[in-house]
C-alpha cells in the first residue's frame, strides 16, 4: 500500500471497507487517504500539537484496523473513525497532561494586554487554547460541532452519549468559550 | 412577547430544530433583541472558531499511510466464530481429498472384487458381496422368494442396487460422487486462488 497508484475514484466506501475488512491493506491505504486530514484535526483539535496529532492519528487508524471487522456499516465510516480518533485523542491528553503547562494553556488575555495590535494569526492561537482549555468532554462535542460539522444525532452516536447530554455539554462550551473569548467576540 | 428562546439558540444555529419550533424561534426574534443579539453571539463564536488554523504541516499522505502501513499488524482481528469458519475453509480440500481417496478406494476394491469372484476367486469370504456387485435381475430373484432365508434377501436387495449397469447403482452412485467431490475441490481452488490475488494486489 505504499505504491502511489490511486485508486479508482468509482470505488466505493463501502467496497473498501469490505476489501478492508477482509484484511486487504490497500484498499484501507484509501481509506486512510480520503479520511486522513479528517482525523488527524480531529486529534489536533483535541490536543492542539500538531506532532502529537499525527502520531495519534496513526494510532487512530491502527485502533481502526484492529476494529475493522467490528464495523457495521449502519452509521457512516467517518463517524466510527472519529469516536477512535477522540478516544485516541483523550488517551493522549491523559498520558501527556503533565507536559502541557497550564500557563501555556492560560489565556493572553490577562497577559500582554490586547490593545496591542491582534493579527489574525494570535487571534486563531488564542482560539486553540481557549478550546483546549474547555473540559475534554464538552471540548469533543465542541470540536465534532464546530470542526467537524457532525448533526447532534451523529455526535451521540460518535461518543455514544444522549442527545440530552450532546446539547448541555456544547451549551457549556460555548458559555466558556464566549467568556474566555470575550474580547475578541467584542472586537468582531 | 413570549418568552425568550434563549435555551433553543444553539440548536437553531446548528439546524437542529423542527419545522415549528424553527418557526416559533424566528417569530420571537422578531421582536426580542435580547434573543438577537445572544445569536448573533453564537455565530460570531462559530466564525471565531474557525480561525484557528487547521493543522497546517501534515507530512505528504503517502507517507502518513506507509507509516500506518508499518505498524499495522498483518490482519485485522477477526471474531472467533470467523476465525473458526476461516479454519473450516481452510480444512475443506483435506475432507474433500480424504472423501475422494475413500470413494476412489471403494470403486477400485469393488471392481477389483467383482472381477475375483467372476474368475471365481475370493471364495466363502467374499461370497456375500456377489449379489451387490453382479447385475442380477430383480424380477428372477423375486420369483425365487420360495427358497428365502437371510441370503436371499440379501440377493434382492443386492439385485435391486444393481440393476443399472454393468457395474451396478453402487457404482454409479460412486463415479457420480468422485464427479462431484471433484468439482467442488476446483471450484474451492479457484475461490482460494481469487482470494489470494486479490490480497497480493
Ligand atoms: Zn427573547
Amino acid at each position: 500500500m505504499v505504491n502511489s497508484r490511486s485508486w479508482p475514484s468509482e470505488e466505493t466506501e463501502l467496497e473498501l471497507i469490505t476489501q478492508a475488512q477482509r484484511g486487504d491493506r490497500r484498499a484501507f491505504g484509501e481509506l486512510i487517504r480520503r479520511h486522513r486530514e479528517g482525523v488527524v484535526n480531529v486529534v489536533y483539535r483535541m490536543c492542539g500539537d500538531a506532532h502529537l496529532a499525527e502520531d495519534a492519528a496513526q494510532e487512530a487508524f491502527i485502533r481502526a484496523w484492529r476494529h475493522l471487522p467490528k464495523f457495521r456499516p449502519r452509521s457512516p465510516f467517518r463517524n466510527w473513525l472519529y469516536r477512535i480518533a477522540t478516544n485516541v485523542a483523550l488517551d493522549v491528553l491523559r498520558r501527556e497532561r503533565p507536559t502541557i503547562g497550564l500557563d501555556e494553556l492560560s489565556l493572553a488575555s490577562s497577559a500582554k494586554g490586547p490593545q496591542e495590535r491582534v493579527e489574525e494569526e494570535e487571534r486563531g492561537e488564542q482560539v486553540r487554547r481557549a478550546v483546549l482549555a474547555l473540559a475534554p468532554g464538552s471540548r469533543t462535542v465542541l470540536v465534532l460541532r464546530e470542526y467537524e460539522g457532525l448533526s447532534y444525532r451523529e455526535i451521540a452516536e460518535t461518543l455514544e452519549i444522549p442527545i440530552g447530554t450532546v446539547m448541555s455539554r456544547l451549551n457549556y462550551a460555548r458559555k466558556c468559550l464566549r467568556e474566555s473569548l470575550a474580547f475578541y467576540l467584542e472586537a468582531i | 412577547m413570549s418568552e425568550h428562546v434563549i435555551a433553543w439558540l444553539g440548536a437553531y444555529h446548528d439546524g437542529e430544530l423542527g419545522r415549528r419550533q424553527v418557526r416559533q424561534v424566528e417569530a420571537h426574534l422578531e421582536g426580542c433583541e435580547v434573543c438577537r443579539a445572544a445569536l448573533e453571539g453564537l455565530r460570531q463564536l462559530s466564525a471565531l472558531l474557525l480561525e484557528s488554523p487547521a493543522t497546517s504541516d501534515l507530512s505528504p499522505p503517502e507517507h502518513f499511510i506507509a507509516q500506518v502501513g508499518l505498524r499495522l499488524p498483518r490482519r485485522p482481528e477477526r471474531p472467533a466464530w470467523y476465525r473458526a469458519l476461516e479454519m473450516a475453509w481452510r480444512l475443506t480440500p483435506l475432507g474433500l481429498l480424504a472423501a475422494w481417496a475413500i470413494a476412489q478406494a471403494v470403486l477400485v476394491v469393488s471392481g477389483a472384487t467383482l472381477i475375483a469372484l467372476q474368475m471365481g476367486l475370493g471364495g466363502e469370504a467374499a461370497a456375500w458381496l456377489l449379489p451387490v456387485l453382479t447385475p442380477v435381475s430383480a424380477e428372477v430373484d423375486l420369483f425365487s422368494l420360495s427358497g428365502s432365508g437371510l441370503n436371499d434377501m440379501r440377493r434382492i436387495a443386492g439385485g435391486l442396487l444393481s440393476y443399472g449397469g454393468p457395474l451396478g447403482w453402487g457404482a454409479v452412485l460412486n463415479l457420480l460422487s468422485l464427479v462431484v467431490i471433484g468439482l467442488l475441490y476446483w471450484s474451492w481452488l479457484a475461490s482460494w486462488w481469487v482470494r489470494h490475488r486479490r490480497q497480493q494486489l
